[in-house]
């Protein structure tokens, strides 16, 4: 029962969903205070590659280096989101250029490959890497084994990150917040929060978590380092802003999306797998394909009237103008 | 303290000085990079240059590195002019390939310039249509054509991979004995080939591809296009106010329409450029390695938009691309390309406040206000 | 606050302004449009630094870095664009960035909020209901909510900015009995208008404001409206006297008949509406701002599609949501918004200038631009209009409020209209201008031209109107022929009363 393909496809839609869900929530903290970054994909390579270089370069117990590298992808990914915070915020270009530029520059082309080289990452297995944390009878229970108990730590952590930004989004004060700071800035403002603090912390958070997200990737999925890493490069970064759009902008969605999604990208290994004949291409175009029409779907929709889109979303907030 | 404070008027001496001295600003960075990883700064920079533009053969690689770019660089101005951005001038590239191969294939036998008028026609209509899906989806569905037109880059690399390795389509190669060996593209007939004009005064000669002559046409166009039509003038409102431009009563789906197909045709006839001068055929895996694509978005960015400073930022980014393949190793790490296209475009929109703005360091008024004489 | 200056590129916005408020008054900062009121109560909120001048509270020097400095000391303001989180409840709006009191919780409690807010609204006669989202709130509803964030607050100092701009006469006299109570309980009520009437009847003193300076504070109750109005633009005003429009009211040129719209949020805004404007008259449409103005005039227009209903131009139906079409037609639309709409912000005059008539023989020849025929064309409407511009290609945004509305007057009128919908068209203007304005609209009336006027400016449409229509809920409450119009009457119409 637990090879039938539903169940394989659905553990493995958690197990590639998990990246996207990092990126999906990290974006969507930036998004809600008002500030569109479409570096993701910039951001997630270079969390990888760091997340990787850290576990292979310190030498202390797994979960030790493991932790570290998560920590260090984290920074990675932040330090990327400030580049683009600095240039939006408080140099007020274009929000949509500057992700991009962070993509190129960031990029499979760019520092995440100039760094693994540079640091010699390339052509070694991992040191360290996350592995399944029940017991192997646990596992083998029909359907939920493989796909809840059959996961690693960071998908378990993942579920913790929905239910603390959903949490903090609609029942704190710095919650309120950020929504004012996305929804209206010059109302923010009047009230006297930091409208820019605000953007620069939550810029950065979505960096953290996107290079948490790539660090998925170079810890769990394929633990190893490749220049540009496929799976990535394979546009993760870009389905992660698209994610964020089809759950309108709430933390509850994104996680179905990102499973969603991840089935998407799961199924053309498990179709190939499984001996299936058509070109290969034609499944591996499947998840762009799925992007394409969930996207228009939902735009055409509901979403007609921006439903759940921050009102501020990539304006930058400018005090003293007339 | 630092003040911002809108500038009432734009200076041209600005708009023109600012992104020199940004562009020298990001080299600065640059070095820093370099020398934060141990390289030094100057032995690459100079290596670099000579590698670009230092002789003939340098100049002849420059300019075939800058065609592309300059096609894809147009392809996202004139779009990005207009507030669409599209993304997808690395698929729409890759169409223009496919429609243009065929075009010559489908010719084969025809004289030279009506195999090349084939292949620019063939290349531009498959580009704009591949454009087209995502124009469509944002000007009915209100779809955002940045992810849409990402999306189908990949889609239409596997789709280029299917032509050649999974299928025995019209494209592939199927007769000659290195194809049996590994799957690869048909070649087309001689006639198709496009020219390359020798400058003579250098020496040794430097070969300028037809292609390249082609973008500076497409280039001329697009600015007469803008400044002096109807549909420039729409374009212009749009832009600026789309609420003006409904007020006026302009029609801003077609526009949309007609805009995302010229950038996808641009793109498009950049495809068939690169068939035509330097590849000859489909091939897959070469066309995904270079990005031209995206580099055309690094090229229109850094142009800010005018469509002849874009071709001039091609040639000088192909240069830089020419010299990073040429350099690869222990003197121009990999992926140092990529780090400074980056760096140069984040000084070039960084230094855009300086045009936009001015930034005064001022003293705060009150430090030196002096205290109230008591009533 | 003392010899405060302000700077901004290109304007001098406050010029060595004092102004000093009482603990326990109502004063009322007076002065026209651009005399730099908001500017100065910008910087008493923190939102703007002066660049010279001091500030002090009770006696105390205060410097204040942000607005929340301001708000911890005990200043409020209801800003004439409320600063209000649209999606967000009422008490939501209350609480934010509050850091003391309930606010201090790192969780929120809604219900707590809640409770306050109600009880606040019971004290002060402010009653909304705190778990209501902002956007299903009325305008009036709305500015409540902005009082009793200041009051939640625990402002001592209370900032108004043109408060009665959004209100009913009637509304207008309940607002000033709420401050009048705050006043009394020992709170300053900062009150800016640039209304001589409401001035003496809420205020105990009186500063005026002209051209960035202060002219002079004194007593509300010793001032004249003749004597305000002097010292506000700086000569003698003549009473703005009724100018009979001239040729007398000519055939039907706009029927609207049983006109429907729905609002940005897909809930109707425009019912039923059926209203004649003939050619030389002008009608006018009067109501409590959000109650269909714009969604009308954006019908006519044909900028918003109707959901039922005709709309007639000399008796040809006009097809529906096309302003091409309404262009075509003749009907000629200045719009609520300036900059943005009715004009390109970084396009050249000249350009703007031919934002409709591009297609036209004199801007174009097939598809090409005749730039020089298009920059006479704008040189010569720039000196028939007297727009003060450097020349057809200076861009609109560096032109002024008074000289953006000619170049869009100029535009319209070129268009040989045959009907005009002209939606606040002196919003945000000096005297000067708003005179300049009418001027141009009676003269064109008296020309035979329909002119639908839609304004929430009850002086403005006093002055021009002859027949007045007044926009209930996106009905007309009524109808009321104008010169003999009751003010109390069409205030009872616009709180959606029925006229005696």
């Amino acid at each position: 029962m637990n090879n039938s393909i539903a169940v394989v496809v659905a553990a493995s839609a958690v197990l590639y969903g998990t990246p996207l869900l990092y990126a999906g929530l990290g974006e969507l903290l930036a998004e809600r205070a008002g500030v569109l970054n479409l570096g993701v994909q910039g951001m997630m390579l270079v969390g990888a590659a760091m997340g990787f270089w850290t576990v292979q370069r310190f030498h202390v117990g797994s979960p030790g280096a493991l932790l570290a590298a998560v920590g260090v992808a984290a920074l990675a990914g932040a330090a990327m989101a400030l580049v683009h915070a600095f240039l939006v915020i408080t140099l007020r270009a274009s929000q949509i250029v500057s992700g991009l530029a962070l993509t190129i520059f960031a990029g499979a082309a760019g520092l995440s490959s100039y760094l693994g080289n540079d640091l010699n990452l390339a052509s070694n297995p991992a040191r360290h890497q996350f592995g399944a944390i029940f017991p192997a009878s646990a596992q083998h229970w029909p359907i939920v084994g493989p796909v809840l108990f059959g996961q690693n730590l960071l998908v378990y952590a993942s579920w913790l990150c929905v239910l603390a930004v959903g949490l903090y989004l609609s029942r704190t004060r710095p919650g309120l917040n950020v929504r004012a700071v996305g929804e209206s800035p010059a109302a923010a403002d009047a009230m006297g929060i930091n409208v820019t603090g605000y953007r620069y912390a939550h810029v950065l958070a979505g960096g953290a978590f996107a290079g948490v997200g790539g660090a998925c990737f170079s810890l769990a999925i394929t633990p190893q380092w490749v220049p540009g890493d496929e799976m990535i490069a394979g546009g993760a970064g870009w389905i992660a802003i698209a994610l964020v759009i089809f759950a309108f902008w709430r933390p509850d969605l994104v996680l179905v999306g990102a499973y969603l999604f991840g089935a998407f990208a799961a199924l053309p290994f498990t179709l190939q797998a499984r001996g299936v004949t058509i070109a290969p291409e034609l499944f591996q175009s499947l998840p762009y394909v799925m992007t394409v029409l969930v996207l228009v779907l939902v735009s055409s929709g509901v979403a007609k009237r921006r439903l759940g889109a921050p009102a501020a979303l990539g304006l930058p907030y400018v005090r003293e103008e007339r | 303290m630092i003040r911002i404070e809108r500038r009432l008027r734009q200076p041209r001496l600005l708009m023109v000085a600012v992104p020199v001295v940004s562009v020298a600003f990001a080299f600065g960075l640059i070095a820093l990079v370099l020398l934060a990883t141990g390289h030094d700064p100057g032995h690459t920079y100079g290596k670099l240059f000579r590698s670009a533009f230092g002789d003939a053969g340098a100049l002849t690689s420059t300019f075939a590195s800058a065609t592309p770019l300059a096609f894809t660089g147009l392809a996202a101005a004139a779009a990005f002019r207009m507030n669409l951005f599209n993304i997808g001038a690395e698929g729409q590239l890759y169409f223009g390939v496919v429609g243009g191969v065929a075009a010559a294939l489908l010719l084969s036998g025809a004289p030279g310039p009506v195999a090349i008028a084939g292949m620019c026609v063939g290349g531009a209509a498959f580009g704009a249509l591949w454009a087209l899906i995502p124009g469509v989806l944002r000007a009915f569905g209100r779809t955002n054509e940045i992810i849409t037109s990402l999306m189908l880059n990949y889609v239409a690399g596997l789709l280029i991979n299917y032509l050649i390795f999974d299928s025995h389509s019209y494209w592939r190669d199927t007769t000659s004995p290195s194809a049996a060996v590994f799957p690869q593209g048909k070649a087309v007939p001689d006639a198709a080939l496009w020219p390359v004009a020798t400058l003579t005064h250098a020496a040794g000669g430097v070969l300028l591809p037809l292609g390249l002559m082609v973008a500076a046409g497409v280039a001329v166009l697009l600015w007469g296009l803008y400044r002096h039509t109807r549909f420039g003038f729409e374009l212009n409102v749009i832009a600026d106010s789309p609420r003006a431009a409904r007020y006026a009563g302009m029609r801003t789906r077609r526009k949309i329409l007609a805009v995302m197909g010229l950038s996808g045709a641009i793109a498009g006839l950049g495809g068939a450029a690169q068939a035509g001068n330097f590849d000859h055929l489909l091939d897959p895996r070469g066309l995904q390695q270079q990005f031209y694509g995206y580099t055309g978005i690094v090229v229109a960015a850094l142009a800010r938009y005018n469509p002849f400073a874009v071709v001039v930022v091609a040639i000088l980014l192909g240069g830089l691309k020419n010299a990073g393949f040429a350099l690869q190793g222990a003197d121009f790490p990999s992926g140092l390309v990529g780090v400074m296209q980056g760096i140069f475009l984040f000084c070039v929109l960084g230094g855009e406040i300086l045009i936009r703005y001015r930034i005064r360091l001022g003293r705060q008024s009150h430090a030196r206000g002096a205290p109230e004489p008591a009533a | 606050m003392r010899g405060i200056t302000k700077r901004f590129p290109g304007v001098v916005a406050n010029d060595q302004v004092d102004f000093e408020a009482a603990e326990g008054e109502v004063h009322a900062l007076l002065g026209e449009n651009g005399a730099g009121k908001s500017t100065l109560s910008n910087i008493l909120t923190g939102l703007y630094r002066a660049d010279e001048g001091e500030v002090a509270l009770y006696g105390r020097p205060v410097h204040f870095r942000s607005p929340r400095d301001a708000l911890d000391a005990g200043i409020g303001m209801v800003h004439q664009h409320f600063r209000l989180v649209v999606p967000f409840t009422v008490a939501e709006n209350v609480v934010l960035g509050d850091h003391r009191g309930e606010g201090r919780a790192f969780r929120l409690r809604p219900r707590a909020i809640e409770r306050r807010v109600e009880e606040l609204g019971e004290r002060y006669g402010l009653r909304v209901d705190p778990r209501a989202r902002i956007w299903q709130l009325s305008v009036g509803e709305q500015q409540r909510v902005e009082i009793l964030k200041t009051l939640y607050r625990q402002a001592r100092i209370l900032i108004l900015d043109e408060p009665t701009a959004v209100l009913t006469p009637q509304e207008s006299e309940a607002l000033f009995g709420t401050l009048r109570a705050m006043a009394a309980e020992g709170r300053t009520i900062v009150f800016i208008s640039h209304k001589l009437n409401e001035v003496r009847a809420v205020a105990d003193r009186v500063t005026v404001l002209r051209g960035g300076r202060s002219v002079v504070a004194l007593a509300a109750a010793a001032a004249t409206p003749q004597s305000l109005a002097a010292l506000m633009v700086g000569r003698e005003v003549a009473a703005p006297a009724r100018i009979p429009a001239g040729s007398g009211p000519g055939k039907a040129a706009l029927v609207l008949d049983g006109l429907c719209a729905d609002g940005d949020r897909g809930s109707p805004a425009v019912r039923e509406i059926s209203l004649t404007v003939r050619a030389g008259e002008i009608v006018a449409v009067a109501g409590v701002a959000g109650n269909g103005q714009r969604e009308l005039a954006e019908t006519v227009t044909g900028m918003r599609f109707p959901t039922a209903g005709t709309i007639r131009v000399d008796g040809q139906p006009l097809s529906f949501g096309d302003p091409r079409a309404a262009i075509a037609a003749g009907i000629a639309h200045v719009p609520e918004d300036r900059l943005g709409t009715g004009l390109a912000p970084s396009l050249s005059i000249a350009s703007n200038i031919v934002l409709k008539s591009y297609r036209s023989d004199t801007a174009s020849r097939g598809p090409f631009l005749r730039h020089r025929s298009i920059a006479r064309l704008t040189s010569d409407l720039i000196e028939r209009y007297s727009v003060a511009a450097p020349g057809p290609s200076t861009p609109a945004r560096q032109l002024s409020g008074g000289n953006l509305q000619k170049v869009v007057l100029a535009r319209e009128f070129s268009g040989k209209p045959r009907v005009l919908v002209a939606a606040s068209p002196t919003r945000g203007l000096d005297v000067g201008a708003i005179e300049t304005v009418h001027a141009y609209l009676r003269d064109a009336a008296a020309k035979g031209l329909a002119i639908l006027l839609i304004s929430e400016d009850l002086d403005e449409i006093l002055a021009l109107a002859d027949r007045i229509a007044v926009l209930y809920e996106g009905r007309i409450a009524g109808e009321v022929d104008c010169p003999g119009a009751d003010v109390e009457e069409l205030g009872l119409l616009m709180a959606g009363g029925v006229a005696a």
